[in-house]
């Protein structure tokens, strides 16, 4: 009886698989499967119904594998259309392994925040590590911060009332892995930028100067996350560091997709990084990938609906987020805000820092 | 024939060979069947926690929405971590999904197998107390309770719990972390020094675990029985593993689940792909991660299985309480963790008295005494990065080879500084078994039973006390089971044992399950692998 049924679903089976495949063969233009690797922050904007529509009206789909940033350039990426990493040097690190000789392309920008608790902000506002502007934008004083971090100081020194039970320990921010990992390594560029007197550290003997931060701050931390979409995700389930470096992007995506974000306060550092999602095509395919995210109006609008700033469309981030009063206040116009931007070393410096970081 | 017509012919051989591997599987096992032993589109093979059976229920909704059948093998989280990082899960499996991937990740080649690491929800580790026990310990709701606390009240007597093996179980092990950093004092992750410093007290601490598992459910129903003596006054285990045992019990067994204010270590059963994976697992995953973190999934995780959603918009389910805690940082390197792992076993917990009753009856003679031999082997090697096989520095281990009748009883003590030399000679006991006579399970057991009321009166210690035994075979000669019962009905209650039977080669499935249930053990399956169910067993030795 049960081989009977096989059998009636087999003929039912190939009747819609010849329906399927003549349609596939009659209707419009071909559609060539892209194979790309991202950083887990842009998922989500590529999962997204609308992108794939776009992607699809411009013959293009895709197969996504998401990976740290900084394992691109040692994953093996043979059958993929295009390697796109979160900022510049993984995406050099990529060329170079594979002998890339086209151009890259970078679409959008974000830049790196601090998230926190409205609780923890007052904390660290009240011991004037924090500051916040007319405008509800908060802002960390990275130097003020850095002294705070050398003298050792914990949470329990600075919520003097101990009001907060979860708030112990020593303060730090807490990152992704800065070896496999974008976002961790992108903050070691800034706190090597911050140390090294507001000059982008050149060499070794920089590199040097400022081993003893960088150790400490990675050191603290333990064992790190390899992608930002770890950290982010346990921020918002309640657990974690008070501090938690990510891109704006995560924060603005829920924002411009009216999520609720309880009490969740965006912390601009005054001197931050940020992170030029960088494309590197493999292919001809990834290429043409690569300038549709740049360049066809409908996509930016819809990377900006994901918290992501167009590099050629400075208007349709503050138009997805929109203007808010209330937690967590984002500045569409960073420098307007008073948000300065750290150089990043090249991609060799940043590797013996990374390096330092990990005391390796 | 058009390229266009032999892609179509093409498509529909590889669909129908799909439908025809479905429908064999159907027939031959309706039940959330075997790992298949290739990848199939539309099926994602995963490795898991074995506390991730409580999701069977939300991996069948995401079957129907998404057509996504997932096939789970389940494993302990640091056994399962092993098999990432040798490779022995490339090709096997799709992805896998532990309860944390703190232990792997602290692993390069581990950490390089995997891609798209997705947590999908969060759990705290805790401490679940017996109800009545609060008021006496003067803990008011739970609400307040520190670490150090709870180690004063198990050093003195007046708390006694139960918890994993940390070096099989990530329960086990978040709990020894969240220990070692709350007793240092440490304001960041765990070093050396760290360890060292929190000894004295880690030590007090675990002079109240007075129960070890490879596995939480084991810990659940022992939870409930006496055994040594009373039932012991709390578990800790995961929030989520300790609300979810509190919905079935009842009445003085009823649990308040405390999380500790001075901090926890959380689990965010993170699913990730292994980078070994193929496209149609590829998409299969996609799928599956997106299924589980939308909003309605993520409401029945947290509704059916009392974990912690990770989507914006989704309320923890009633009764989570959302107070925030400090989360102790994980160390950041292997070898401070295995450390750590080591220095539990060999040095910080209550040491062992263990005792094997081997069947050396004339049918184990040839191959099954050369795996008996081998699997007993390993358990003397140095092979043993985190404490999770060898016998530990200051366990008492005794040897009762048996046919007709009892054959020897040998004792070891491991001592606590240079094990190597009386491993050896365990080993060295071992390798001199051989094999002839008949087989007299129930007579040889209660010998055990008598060997251990000895040792006990002569050395007045507190160890964790248990017996194995191995048969290939059904008992034929001494005392029968009826005997045996009665046997065990006459011990005193600081006597009662519990028997960790393996059943191998053509032992008798009945009897070896009934001594389990008698004596409150767990039966191990040794047909498969002899020196897997040795191994399995140290968890709760």
């Amino acid at each position: 009886m049960r081989r009977v049924a096989g059998l009636v679903a087999a003929v039912v089976l190939l009747v819609a698989v010849t329906v399927v495949a003549l349609h596939d063969w009659s209707g419009g233009k071909a559609t060539a499967s892209v194979r790309i690797m991202i950083g887990s922050e842009k998922f989500d904007f590529f999962n997204d119904q609308d992108v794939k529509g776009e992607l699809a009206a411009q013959g293009l789909k895709t197969d996504l594998t998401t990976t740290g940033s900084w394992s691109m350039a040692s994953a093996d990426l043979s059958g993929f259309d295009l390697a796109f990493p979160a900022s510049q040097p993984p995406a050099e690190d990529i060329r170079r392994g594979h002998h890339i000789t086209t151009d890259t392309v970078r679409p959008f920008y974000s830049p790196l925040v601090v998230i926190a608790h409205l609780a923890t902000a007052n904390v660290l506002y009240a011991n004037h590590i924090a500051a916040k502007a007319d405008s509800g934008v908060w802002k960390l004083r990275m130097h003020e911060y850095l002294e705070a971090v050398r003298q050792g100081t914990t949470w329990q020194q600075l919520d003097t009332d101990h009001s907060h039970a979860e708030l112990t320990g020593a303060l730090y921010i807490s990152t992704t892995d800065p070896a496999t990992s974008s976002s961790g390594a992108l903050h070691l560029a800034q706190l090597s930028y911050l140390a090294n007197g507001g000059a982008v550290v050149k060499d070794g003997q920089g590199v040097a100067r400022v081993s003893g931060l960088v150790k400490q701050l990675t050191g603290v931390q333990g064992d790190q996350k390899t992608s930002s979409d770890g950290p982010f995700k346990d921020f918002l389930s309640g657990v974690g560091n008070p501090l938690v470096l990510v891109y704006e992007s995560q924060v603005a995506a829920l924002l411009a997709q009216h999520k609720p974000v309880d009490d969740l306060v965006v912390l601009y550092p005054d001197t931050t990084v940020s992170s030029d999602h960088t494309a590197v095509g493999l292919t001809p395919n990834g290429d043409k990938l690569a300038q549709l995210l740049r360049d066809d109006p409908k996509l930016r609008a819809l990377e900006a609906r994901y918290g992501f700033r167009p590099q050629a469309d400075a208007a349709a981030f503050a138009a997805a987020v929109g203007e808010r009063d209330k937690n967590p206040v984002l500045a569409p116009d960073l420098a307007a805000a008073g948000v300065a931007q750290a150089q990043v070393p090249t991609l060799d410096v940043l590797t013996e820092l990374v390096q330092t970081a990990k005391g390796r | 024939m058009s390229p266009v017509r032999a892609q179509f012919l093409r498509r529909s051989a590889a669909l129908l060979a799909g439908l025809a591997l479905t429908l064999t599987a159907c027939s031959s096992d309706p039940s959330p069947g075997p790992v298949s032993p290739t990848a199939k589109p539309g099926v994602l093979r995963v490795l898991a926690s074995s506390e991730l059976q409580d999701m069977t229920g939300i991996l069948e909704q995401a079957r129907k929405a998404t057509g996504i059948t997932v096939q789970v093998s389940y494993t302990g989280s640091l056994d399962g971590a092993d098999a990432v990082s040798s490779g022995q899960a490339d090709g096997k499996y799709d992805a896998v999904w532990f309860s944390s991937d703190h232990y792997l990740g602290l692993d390069p080649a581990g950490r390089a197998k995997l891609v798209s690491e997705t947590p999908v929800m969060v759990s705290p580790v805790a401490v679940g107390v017996r109800a009545g026990l609060l008021s006496e310990l003067g803990w008011g709701d739970g609400s307040k309770v520190t670490w150090s606390q709870i180690g004063q009240a198990a050093a003195s007597g007046r708390l006694s719990y139960g918890m994993a093996d940390p070096s099989r179980s990530n329960s086990g092990f978040a709990t020894l972390v969240a220990v070692a950093s709350a007793f240092s004092g440490a304001s960041a992750a765990l070093t050396d020094a760290d360890v060292a410093k929190a000894t004295p007290q880690l030590k007090q601490f675990f002079t109240g675990q007075k129960l070890t598992a490879g596995s939480s459910g084991w810990l659940a129903q022992a939870y409930q029985k006496p055994g040594q003596g009373e039932k012991i006054g709390a578990l800790v285990n995961y929030e989520s593993v300790l609300l979810s045992l509190d919905r079935t019990l009842t009445g003085p067994d009823h649990l308040t689940v405390i999380r500790p204010v001075d901090g926890v270590v959380s689990a965010d059963y993170p699913m990730a792909l292994l980078s070994s994976a193929g496209q149609p697992a590829r998409e299969s995953f996609r799928k599956l991660t997106g299924y589980l973190l939308g909003a309605d999934a993520q409401k029945a995780v947290t509704e059916q299985t009392l974990r912690r959603p990770v989507t914006p918009g989704v309320a923890p389910a009633p009764g989570l309480p959302t107070d925030r805690r400090r989360e102790l940082p994980f160390p950041g390197t292997r070898a401070v963790a295995d450390g750590l792992l080591s220095s539990y076993q060999n040095e910080l917990r209550r040491p062992s008295r263990t005792v094997y009753v081997l069947d050396t009856s004339g049918s184990m003679a040839g191959t099954r005494l050369k795996q008996l031999k081998a699997a007993m082997s390993r358990l003397t090697g140095s092979d043993d990065s985190r404490g999770q096989r060898r016998f530990r520095n200051r366990e008492e281990v005794t040897l009762i080879p048996f046919a007709s009748q009892v054959k020897a009883e040998k004792t070891h003590t491991v001592p606590e500084k240079s094990p190597q030399a009386e491993l050896a000679a365990i080993d060295a006991d071992v390798q001199a078994l051989s094999a002839d006579g008949g087989t007299a399970l129930y007579t040889s057991l209660e010998d055990a039973y008598q060997v251990i009321a000895r040792q006990q009166a002569a050395e007045h210690d507190d160890r964790f006390t248990s017996i194995v035994v191995m048969t290939d075979g059904e008992s034929n000669e001494g005392a029968t089971d009826g005997q045996f019962r009665t046997f065990l009905q006459g011990l005193p209650a600081g006597q009662s044992v519990p028997v960790f039977p393996i059943l191998f080669g053509d032992a008798a499935k009945g009897q070896l399950q009934g001594i389990a249930d008698l004596t409150g053990g767990k039966l191990f399956d040794g047909t498969g692998s002899l020196e897997g169910a040795f191994e399995e067993i140290r968890g709760y030795q």
